[in-house]
């Protein structure tokens, strides 16, 4: 079985929101919620990096170790979805996870009533039978019941975020990354216009003519 | 008067010395368990700017953003911290509650379980050594009581239903299966939290009426030599309360309940922007301070219900047996009847 996984491709994020807003739209999430977010880090600065974040679906995952009712469980793709009838709103899972992931619709409010946790299912829904009204409501569209991937990979316009067969998705950065050549390096005046030294080691880059 | 204070402070030192002691090597020992899973922190003077990722390998960028050392980032997202790209004190934070909390904490329990029916069963209930005189003091005001017993009942429900989160998971799940005991934490977690405020605030009416009667005296240090006469069944003088009950009073009720009070109460009103830090925080002392205290509360109920004849008659009615009163508490005897014995 395949195991399901996000990648963001720090090195292509544009920041553009596309992946939040097609979560949101598919899935017709309540107020106040994300289930992902765009991150930018050094903003404005040299090195500046946005990386798109949702569920990671954690291999060993906090949420699940603390959750008091053990309402979530792995699927076969390797996916961490949970049983909102069995949540309780206690918020541990939102304490425990590393990426901000699990929120609440009611938002914080007295006595810690949460109401039932939200989070990324990975487009892939949650318990019950695939596809009904009820799924639908509490979860969100089952895409991978349909046989597709998640939305916000599959709308994202510089195919920063990619989601699907973890060793697919390897194979593809490995590529990337070795295609790029550049690394983390591409930003800044020698990459836009080079050091005056392709032309002898026979780059491609056109030197700037010395004065 | 300071030789007075002096000899006195010093008496009271060594009388507290005997039991907190222990106690504290074992918070201490549990501190230094529980510190030692180190997450990120983050710091609020850390750099705008972070490490400019170098080469083909950023890997030290990203270090640094796991272990949180720079600022926050950007987003659009207005959440409370969603500019938090990681927090990895969540995992420190599962590895403590799943950790040292459940694993210490279930021992303790079950340790002290065990102890104080091993102590029943070798022991037995501690006898009238007098026969009841019928003759009545007053121990107890109905104001006491009602305090004493909301803070008792709250106490009972709170610890069934946080004891139910910590350990319902081991203990009802593997037996009922996860749906009844999901049920049955929906409802626990609820009464936990309307609970907690009421046990709070009838804790600090508890502290304030019983403090000037809990402060040491002298005659504590016999008590405490002695562990109250209650391996060697003797009588040992002590006033309205003796050293055992003094003792609970200030490390069980009045630090470890205030404790577990002002960490409730953040936990309960997540509304004032606590961080989910904050949350784990709070959490861990919560937590640690109830298993002490559920600890230390089973010997306090076992001695004043099976433990001792005639204890839970003045806690019950008011009114105790001169009898019991001569036995147990004969300073508090001669100072309210100005008789001696
Ligand atoms: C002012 C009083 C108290 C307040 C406001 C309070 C509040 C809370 C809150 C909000 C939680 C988090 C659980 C959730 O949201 O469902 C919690 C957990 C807990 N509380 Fe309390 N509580 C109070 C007193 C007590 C007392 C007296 C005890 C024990 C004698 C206790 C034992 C626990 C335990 C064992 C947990 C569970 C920890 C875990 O599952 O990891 N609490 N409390
Ligand atoms: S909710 Fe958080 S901890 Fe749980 S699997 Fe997703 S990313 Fe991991
Ligand atoms: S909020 Fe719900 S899913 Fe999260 S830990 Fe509590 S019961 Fe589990
Ligand atoms: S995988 Fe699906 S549920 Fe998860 S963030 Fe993307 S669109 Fe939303």
């Amino acid at each position: 079985m395949a195991r399901m996984k996000f990648v963001c491709d720090a090195e292509r994020c544009i920041n553009c929101n596309g992946c939040v807003t097609a979560c949101k739209n598919e899935h017709e999430v309540p107020w106040g919620i994300q289930r992902r977010r765009v991150v930018t880090l050094n903003e404005g600065q040299p090195g500046e990096k946005s990386i798109s974040v949702a569920c990671m679906h954690c291999s060993d995952a906090p949420c699940m170790a603390v959750c008091p009712t053990n309402c979530f469980y792995r699927t076969e793709e390797g996916l961490v979805l949970h049983d909102k009838d069995k949540c309780i709103g206690c918020g541990y899972c939102f304490y425990a996870c590393p990426f901000g992931a699990p929120q609440f619709p009611n938002g914080a409010s007295a006595f810690a009533a949460r109401g039932k946790m939200d989070k990324c299912t990975f487009c892939a829904g949650g318990p019950g039978e695939n596809g009904s009204e009820e799924e639908l409501k509490k979860y969100g569209r089952n895409r991978l019941a349909e046989g597709k991937l998640p939305l916000c990979a599959e709308m994202c316009s510089t195919k920063a975020l990619i989601a699907g067969d973890a060793e697919v998705l390897s194979d593809i950065m490995r590529e990337r990354v070795l295609r790029r050549g550049y690394g983390a390096e591409l930003w800044g005046w020698r990459v836009a216009y080079g050091d005056g030294k392709q032309a002898q080691r026979g780059q491609r880059v056109h030197a700037p003519e010395k004065p | 008067m300071s030789r007075l204070i002096a000899c006195w402070m010093r008496r009271v030192g060594r009388c507290t010395a005997a039991l907190l002691v222990p106690l504290l090597m074992v918070t201490a020992a549990y501190g230094a368990e529980v510190g030692s899973y180190r997450g990120g922190r983050i710091d609020p003077q850390a750099p705008a700017v972070m490490v400019v990722p170098q080469g083909h390998n950023a890997a030290a960028f990203y270090d640094g953003v796991r272990r949180s050392l720079y600022a926050p980032g950007v987003t659009s997202i207005q959440t409370p911290e969603a500019n938090v790209l990681i927090q990895s004190e969540g995992n420190t934070w599962r590895q403590i509650r799943n950790g040292p909390i459940t694993v210490w904490g279930g021992w303790l329990i079950l340790a002290v379980m065990v102890a104080i029916t091993l102590f029943y069963l070798v022991k037995g209930t501690i006898k009238l050594h007098e026969p009841t005189t019928g003759r009545k003091l007053l121990r107890f005001t109905v104001y006491e009581r009602l305090v004493h017993w909301v803070v008792a009942i709250s106490f009972v429900l709170l610890a069934l239903t946080g004891l139910s989160l910590l350990f319902g998971k081991h203990l009802i799940e593997p037996i009922f299966g996860t749906s009844v005991n999901a049920a049955l934490l929906w409802v626990a977690k609820n009464v936990h939290n309307y609970t907690g405020p009421l046990f709070g605030f009838f804790l600090v009416l508890m502290i304030v009426r019983w403090a000037k009667d809990n402060l040491f005296t002298s005659v504590d240090w016999l008590w405490a030599k002695k562990f109250g006469g209650l391996l060697s069944g003797e009588e040992i003088p002590s006033g309205r309360f003796n050293f055992g009950e003094k003792f609970w009073f200030w490390v069980g009720v009045t630090v470890l309940g205030l404790t577990i009070t002002v960490t409730g109460l953040i936990l309960d009103f997540p509304l004032f922007g606590q961080t989910r830090q904050d949350m784990q925080l709070a959490h861990i002392f919560h937590a640690s301070a109830a298993l002490f205290m559920i600890a230390m509360a089973f010997g306090h109920i076992y001695i004043g219900t099976i433990g001792s004849e005639g204890s839970l008659e003045g806690m019950k009615t008011g009114y105790v047996d001169e009898a019991w009163a001569k036995q147990h508490h004969a300073v508090w005897y001669q100072e309210i009847t100005g008789r001696r014995q």
